[in-house]
């Protein structure tokens, strides 16, 4: 109950502090939340130069935007919610010339479309583990990457991950049970080494 | 590869405890079965190896990153909030004149019914209310715009 009332406390708290384009509170954000969020673009685009720049501009439409935060939902989902957006109209800007008639969710499209450049993920793994998952994770694709990414890593439920998506929670669920299944994989088949 | 020799139901509730919030009820029969199934109690030692993987990338960021953006909002709140000073103070103007506007029109007439038994001539009045009236309160509405926008002006 306490915790619940704190939590109320914190968005009630972020949603004025954002309509009255509180500095100081957008810095506390930017502190909080910046490495979460160039990690979440990371997973969305596969590029690292793009995700610190759509990260920034994030924050400018956190900025414009910020009165429609109504403070009862927590912050990360809505962050996250406009992150998604950005990295959305980023790449159809960059690849017009894809056909998506065949797919049932336009916006969804732009995220199956593979991204170039090295692999991220190989540089960030820290465990044998994390190094074997780097190679499925840079070919899975980005929509089971980052549902995979905002239930285990930002441990956002899946109500909050419906939310950022813009999905039904069986789709949330389908993506991240098929993303596990995809990685879960490479340890089926690389036998039985264990993880460090 | 797993052996698929238990019940895909099964597996799909491994799947959700995972997941999801699972009852006690359930996560006992996970418990009960891992014991004696050695193909299900892989899948579950695989899934949480994989879960815990995907915890262990650690992307570092830029070093100046915070900072770059923290000038970007900075400068972009000054923007804005100039923009915004700009809208009031036009909006302002723009209600000021139409209510000097507005109020001339009253005040015309009734000057002009007073003007009978005052023996003015419609001439007379409408001088008199552009010089007493109308101008002025034109001319502060001017003043409007001209306010300092350091101080805020009337925004």
């Amino acid at each position: 109950m306490t915790l619940n009332t704190t939590a109320e406390t914190e968005t009630a708290k972020i949603a004025r502090g954002l309509r009255e384009r509180d500095m100081e509170l957008l810095a506390d954000l930017v502190e909080r939340c910046q490495h979460r969020l160039v990690r979440y673009l990371l997973y969305l685009i596969g590029r690292r130069d793009h995700a610190e720049d759509l990260a920034q501009e994030t924050w400018v439409r956190v900025l414009q935007r910020g009165s429609q935060y109504n403070g009862r939902q927590r912050f990360d989902p809505w962050l996250f919610a406009i992150a998604r957006n950005l990295a959305i109209d980023y790449l159809r800007k960059k690849r017009k010339a894809v056909q998506t008639v065949s797919l049932p969710n336009d916006r969804d499209a732009m995220l199956l479309l593979p991204s170039s450049g090295p692999s991220p993920f190989e540089a960030a793994a820290r465990s044998e583990d994390a190094i074997r998952l780097a190679g499925q994770l840079q070919t899975l694709s980005p929509l089971y990457r980052e549902a995979l990414l905002l239930r285990f890593q930002e441990d956002l439920s899946l109500s909050e991950i419906a939310q950022v998506l813009g999905a039904p929670v069986t789709t949330v669920t389908s993506r991240i049970y098929r993303g596990l299944a995809a990685l879960r994989s490479v340890f089926e088949e690389g036998g039985d080494s264990p993880g460090v | 590869m797993i052996r698929l020799e238990c019940d895909k139901r099964f597996r799909e509730l491994i799947d959700r405890s995972f997941v999801e919030e699972v009852s006690e009820g359930e996560r006992q029969l996970i418990h009960d079965h891992i014991r004696d199934c050695d193909g299900c109690k892989r899948y579950v030692e695989l899934t949480a190896r994989t879960i815990r993987g995907l915890r262990e990338f650690t992307f570092t960021s830029e070093p100046d990153s915070n900072a770059q953006v923290r000038e970007i909002l900075a400068h972009h709140t000054g923007t804005m909030r100039q923009h915004n000073v700009q809208f009031k103070i036009w909006a302002a103007f723009a209600v000021a004149l139409s209510m000097s506007f507005v109020g001339s029109a009253l005040v015309y007439q009734m000057a002009k019914r007073l003007a009978v038994p005052m023996h003015f001539d419609t001439a007379q009045v409408q001088a008199g209310v552009l010089v007493f009236w109308l101008l002025p309160s034109f001319c502060s509405a001017l003043c409007l715009l001209a306010a300092p926008r350091e101080n805020g002006g009337i925004a």
